[in-house]
């Protein structure tokens, strides 16, 4: 067996994309996030998984997980990893700006955000506005239902009651002052605020458990990790951001093999040792096993942290559909939003109107029949 | 001369046929490689430039519509003007740099030259993404050497405001390029002959009339190659905002910030390669036509001058 890392996301579907059109040199199995599936999936790129037996395995996973693998009623990959939203926040900072609980609710929240931002010039309770990736989470856990496929044709309206309820809210976030773009995730401003602690939380997938200490060493002890703060308080509802699934591609001649190399990974032998190395895996027989739930995470202060991790994977709110573009609408996205995030010009509103309306040109260019 | 024109029309048609095809077996591995590398690609791209690529339905032969739309592509025109507006500002300016500093290591009145040759060319030893890296730290307000300065000054000055990137972009390929060119320069002067600075002293030129009358046209031939080289780099923009792009928020940045970036998005993330080859063709003809110009400019200065 081959194994070869041809970087990150976007520039392995590159490649994928690539070898396929030049038909060689593609790979039996590879590794696509939630959102990136539907796209291979739709130019029939990759294998009926449940002509391989991979149905079986249904019951290994919460619907929310089982869900984001289908694409047109047909599964498509199995579930490597997984991105349950749940919220970081550095206790430390938090009782500086003389917040004694983590917030439960959006409400409380907000309130948060202000006392935080009440420390200083470079304190805020976020960061990265707008990504893309946070406001889609808030919209999804709100119930938002933006986007939905049956077969070509696919559905982008962002009307809907609860998608703006999330975008409201964070576009009062935005006005305030209360998050900054300035920093955006994954760079070099991020790891070192969220090293000195001066960004307060992270709304963002659970995975973050093991990517934080190595970014944030010094802040050791401070973190801990919460729910997704809630739209109504009693409700638990998370949401999902990252993680990724491995799908067979169609083009594949040894697919049977290919199809038990999988099998290993996500529930065989393989699985242990990704658990063992921090990987956050949505399968329910780990999540609900005794010594996952009871670890006790030493930089998030003995915290329990995977109690809360497994519970957010079992509350992902339901109903959700990346459509098949997303990986060209996450593109567009930069530029679109550029000029509100940027520059202050226009609202978040205004961003999505414009948003929903290219991504309507493009799939409709693109052969779908785009509403 | 006149006896190997008289030699060649005695030889027999026969002998000249052969010697023909002797010719073209001589010239075939280049022609082949050529033909290879370089006409058939683009061949290919004008072949691809003449489809749309569909994620329902496929490769769709829709002629020149690529081209047709592609002239109405607000966003393909503000990359091409993003780059003109660049290219018409840092190229002279990095280029008069490499100049001053050219002349100046061949006056031989600094000390340490060899010492400064290699440093100022070092930087085109560094790889893009590493120095495009480096300077982001630099230039950095967050934590970077200007969080320090606006603090001391008490400025809040941010190179990478939306409205400075372009700015921040051409000091780096000026810091990258400038050590490249003056060292073609600086070899132009070299090849100057002594004896002409020995006529000059002899003349009674002082050193500014010899800069000018001696040096300045030496560097005539090199300068038209150095500006085309330039060109053609600027036009091709990339990976400078490329890197920033992921590495600064708020950068002003977008997909199709240069028409490089834009083609390699259209390409890869959106899956339109027809569409993507044509803009690279089209970019490809502009960037063509605008070096023939200077070329052709710059060789009849240059043939007047002789």
């Amino acid at each position: 067996m081959k194994f070869e890392n041809v970087g990150s996301a976007s520039d392995q579907y590159k490649a994928i994309d690539n070898a396929l059109q030049a038909g060689t040199g593609f790979p039996d199995v590879a590794q696509f996030e939630y959102f990136a599936m539907p796209y291979f999936a739709v130019a029939n790129k990759l294998a009926d998984l449940s002509l391989l037996g991979a149905g079986d395995y249904a019951s290994d996973y919460v619907d929310a997980v089982w869900n984001g693998v289908h694409f047109n009623n047909t599964l498509y990959a199995l579930p490597l990893d997984y991105g349950q939203v749940v919220m970081f926040y550095n206790q430390d900072t938090f009782e500086k700006a003389g917040i004694a609980e983590a917030p439960t609710t959006w409400d409380e929240y907000y309130e948060a955000a202000k006392k935080i931002r009440a420390l200083g010039d470079d304190y805020y309770i976020s960061n990265a506005a707008g990504d893309i990736f946070l406001i889609m989470s808030l919209i999804w856990q709100a119930g938002g239902q933006p986007f939905s496929t049956d077969g070509n044709s696919v559905k982008v309206d962002f009307s809907d009651a609860n998608t703006q309820k999330a975008l409201s809210f964070w576009q009062k976030m935005i006005d305030e002052d209360l998050v900054t773009n300035a920093i955006g995730n994954w760079s070099d401003d991020w790891n070192r605020a969220l090293n000195d602690g001066t960004l307060a939380t992270q709304i963002i997938g659970g995975w973050m458990t093991a990517n934080l200490p190595p970014r944030a060493p010094d802040a050791s002890g401070n973190f801990r990790v919460a729910p997704m703060p809630q739209w109504n308080a009693g409700e638990n509802y998370s949401a999902e951001n990252g993680g990724s699934t491995l799908a067979i591609l169609e083009a594949s001649e040894k697919k049977e093999a290919a199809f038990k190399f999988v099998e290993y990974i996500t529930h065989g032998d393989g699985v242990r040792p990704r658990v063992d190395s921090n990987a956050t895996v949505p399968n329910i027989s780990i999540l609900e096993s005794e010594e996952f739930l009871n670890l006790e995470d030493e930089y998030y202060g003995g915290q329990q942290v995977n109690q809360v991790i497994a519970d957010a994977a079992a509350n992902v709110r339901t109903g959700w559909q990346f459509p098949p573009f997303f990986e060209w609408m996450r593109n567009d996205w930069t530029d679109v939003s550029m000029p509100f995030f940027t520059n202050g010009e226009g609202d978040i509103f205004e961003v999505f109107a414009n948003w929903q309306q290219n991504s309507i040109d493009y799939g409709n260019e693109q052969g779908f029949t785009v509403e | 001369m006149d006896s190997k024109v008289l030699l060649r029309k005695k030889q027999t048609n026969n002998v000249k046929n052969r010697r023909k095809q002797i010719g073209w077996l001589f010239i075939a591995p280049f022609a082949i490689f050529f033909t290879f590398v370089y006409i058939l690609p683009i061949i290919y791209s004008i072949y691809i430039s003449l489809f749309q690529n569909k994620l329902i339905g496929g490769e769709v032969f829709v002629g020149l519509n690529n081209y047709k739309e592609l002239m109405a592509d607000e966003k393909f025109w503000d990359g091409v003007k993003r780059v003109f507006t660049y290219t018409v500002i840092q190229v002279p300016v990095m280029l008069i740099l490499s100049m001053i500093l050219a002349l100046a290591l061949d006056s031989l009145r600094l000390y340490g030259t060899k010492f400064v040759r290699i440093v100022s060319f070092l930087p085109y030893g560094v790889p893009a993404i590493v120095s495009t890296l480096m300077w982001g730290f630099m230039l950095g307000t967050k934590y970077g050497l200007f969080k320090s300065i606006n603090k001391a000054l008490g400025t809040n000055f941010n190179p990478f405001a939306p409205q400075w990137t372009l700015v921040s972009i051409a000091v780096m390929a000026t810091w990258i390029y400038a050590g490249y060119n003056m060292l073609i320069f600086y070899s132009s002067l070299k090849s100057v002959s002594s004896d002409l600075y020995e006529a000059a002293q002899i003349d009674g030129a002082n050193g500014m009339k010899i800069v000018w009358y001696i040096k300045m046209p030496a560097l005539r031939g090199s300068l038209v190659v150095t500006i085309i080289f330039s060109i053609i780099g600027s036009f091709q923009l990339f990976n400078e905002p490329q890197i920033l792009s992921k590495m600064v928020s708020n950068s002003g940045i977008t997909n199709y910030y240069t028409p490089n970036m834009y083609v390699y998005n259209l390409a890869f993330t959106g899956s339109q390669q027809g569409y993507a080859a044509a803009l690279a063709i089209v970019m490809a003809v502009i960037t063509i036509v605008i070096a023939y110009i200077v070329q052709i400019r710059g060789l009849r200065d240059t043939m007047n001058e002789r």
